[in-house]
């Protein structure tokens, strides 16, 4: 990619977005919108430097939560991908089980462990993300330790290859891509994971909660502050999702 | 390709090959093929698409288990060829790991016979420069035109010196200059190395130009209509290309590929009819 292009593609974006938020502003400003109906974003911003430590501390709660459940659900489905690659007829038992879950909202799960664990317990949260992402997670690398090229498992035959170096010469490297598209896939998943098993009880100390206690006393603006610290841990996860990729590629097609 | 004095390379025993027996997808590819080929010639195996071609070569290969009859690779079952890994294969496609450098391309199958890192390396070298790629060890497939990514694939087929090597339409995919240019380079290699080849092709010429045998085969199920030997010496050049015969053995083979020589004559009498 050249440096001119690049910044296209960043300046596009960028452009839109001030467009739209000086829309956004003179809109609350022109038709003189009460702040508890829509907050201007000038009152969002001023908000969001008010308050910086607090969001801070409610970012680190659920951020904690979303990389916990992150890290746990990865290596449980990278662990059980191995398993369904290997017992074929398992994975035809699996897969559907395992989109079909990631269709329906399972994070009502939580107010039913909620129930089960104290009020304080962060453990049903982190639970709720590791169970999305370890479905993400499953789905994708099961596919590319199972989709490799005929020509290559045939040529690994040719060489008297045992099924072990197949996985590892084959099979693993094949699905490393699949890995990261997971992960880029999983990552914001486990951020808006855990902000919304915060509306199902629990603790009041994340970022979820402090939008819900917000909105309840009529803070919009507040609100909205927290919404951009949801944001900004949303696009930090993804970030380093896409980081973590492109170094692994450096040397790659496509 | 000097003939090592009548030491069997590839022994097909009245070899079948039928394919979902008893149920209502049984193909039957191969019928009772029986094919000898000695040490150091070069065979290729051409006919209509369809009539198991590459299911012989995946016979020879073990890939694929005979359903009648039996194959012997170098005085051993086919089996025992393909664990001692004694044969190279090359297809169509290169089929080269997208992550893995041409080098680390060419090592592979010198990894699973478990030589040592500098060993592999030394060989992958010379390997490259046996197939003229020396400057592009370190760049990885996908930066290679395809003539250049099937010469890594010959180079890996070849990599552990394999005593018979392979071919499944290697240069089907390959612009014509390349082709001839790589059919030059694979007779330079295979004599230098005095190694054996058994060759898919659907092109005649491709066929007699690199022969010393040619076998015809029929349509499905596959049997071996004739085996055409090819005449042209062991040095050949681009003048081979203009010598009366290889144009002798191109109308030979084609005739053959034709159908029998009945048919020739059949074909003959209907157009004189319409001629009348
Ligand atoms: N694994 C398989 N299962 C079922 N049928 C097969 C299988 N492999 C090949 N066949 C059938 O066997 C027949 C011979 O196939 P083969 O690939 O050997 O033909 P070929 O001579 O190589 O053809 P082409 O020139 O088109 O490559 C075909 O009818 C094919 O459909
Ligand atoms: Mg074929």
């Amino acid at each position: 990619m050249t440096i001119l292009s690049r910044a296209k593609n960043i300046a596009a974006p960028l452009i839109f977005g001030v467009v739209f938020l000086a829309l956004w502003e003179s809109v609350v400003v022109g038709f003189d919108l009460k702040p508890y109906f829509l907050a201007a974003p000038s009152k969002i911003v001023e908000q969001f430097f008010k308050n910086t430590t607090r969001i801070w501390e409610a970012t680190v709660v659920s951020g904690t939560n979303a990389l916990v459940g992150l890290i746990v659900g990865t290596i449980l489905g990278i662990a059980m991908s191995f398993v369904l690659s290997r017992f074929r007829f398992l994975s035809q038992l699996v897969t559907p089980l395992a989109i079909s879950l990631n269709a329906i909202p399972i994070f009502v799960l939580v107010a039913v462990l909620n129930n089960m664990y104290s009020i304080t317990s962060e453990i049903p949260r982190r639970f709720m993300v590791t169970l999305v992402v370890y479905f993400i997670v499953l789905v994708n690398v099961a596919r590319g330790l199972t989709q490799v090229r005929s020509i290559h498992v045939e040529l690994m035959r040719s060489y008297a290859a045992s099924d072990l170096a197949i996985l590892r010469k084959v099979r693993v490297p094949n699905a490393i891509p699949y890995l990261f598209t997971a992960l880029k896939v999983a990552a914001p998943a486990s951020v808006i994971t855990a902000f919304v098993s915060e509306y199902f009880g629990g603790s009041q100390n994340g970022l979820g909660s402090r939008i819900t206690s917000n909105i309840a006393n009529s803070k919009n603006a507040a609100a909205w502050a927290y919404v951009l610290g949801a944001c900004l841990l949303g696009l930090a996860f993804y970030t380093v999702s896409i980081i973590l990729e492109s170094l692994t590629r450096r040397g790659q097609s496509k | 390709m000097s003939a090592a004095a009548n030491i069997s390379a590839v022994e097909v025993f009245a070899t079948s090959k039928i394919f979902n027996q008893e149920s209502d997808k049984q193909v039957d590819a191969l019928l009772d093929v029986n094919l000898t080929i000695q040490s150091g010639e070069f065979v290729s195996l051409i006919g209509p698409s369809g009539c198991g071609k590459s299911t012989l070569l995946r016979l020879i290969a073990n890939l694929l288990e005979p359903t009648q009859g039996s194959i012997r690779v170098n005085n051993k079952t086919a089996a025992q060829a393909r664990l001692d890994q004694d044969y190279g294969m090359a297809f169509q496609q290169a089929g080269l790991f997208d992550w893995r450098t041409v080098r680390k391309n060419i090592e592979l199958p010198l990894e699973l016979k478990g030589w040592d890192k500098d060993k592999r390396e030394a060989r992958a070298i010379e390997m490259l420069g046996l197939v003229k790629l020396e400057e592009f060890g370190n760049m990885y497939p996908w930066q290679l035109s395809g003539g250049m990514q099937q010469r890594v694939a010959i180079a890996r087929a070849l990599a552990a010196h394999p005593p018979l090597l392979l071919m499944d339409e290697p240069f089907g995919a390959l612009d014509e200059m390349t082709r001839e240019y790589m059919q030059g380079e694979l007779l330079r290699i295979c004599a230098e190395t005095s190694t054996t080849v058994v060759f898919v092709t659907h092109s005649i010429p491709e066929a007699v130009y690199l022969s010393n045998r040619v076998v015809v085969m029929s349509p499905r199920p596959g049997r071996i209509l004739e085996v055409i030997d090819v005449n042209l010496g062991s040095k050949r050049n681009e003048q081979t290309r203009a010598a009366d015969g290889f144009f002798r053995s191109i109308t030979t083979v084609r005739e053959a590929l034709r159908g029998t020589h009945a048919e020739h004559v059949a074909a003959n009498a209907i157009r004189g009819a319409e001629d009348r």
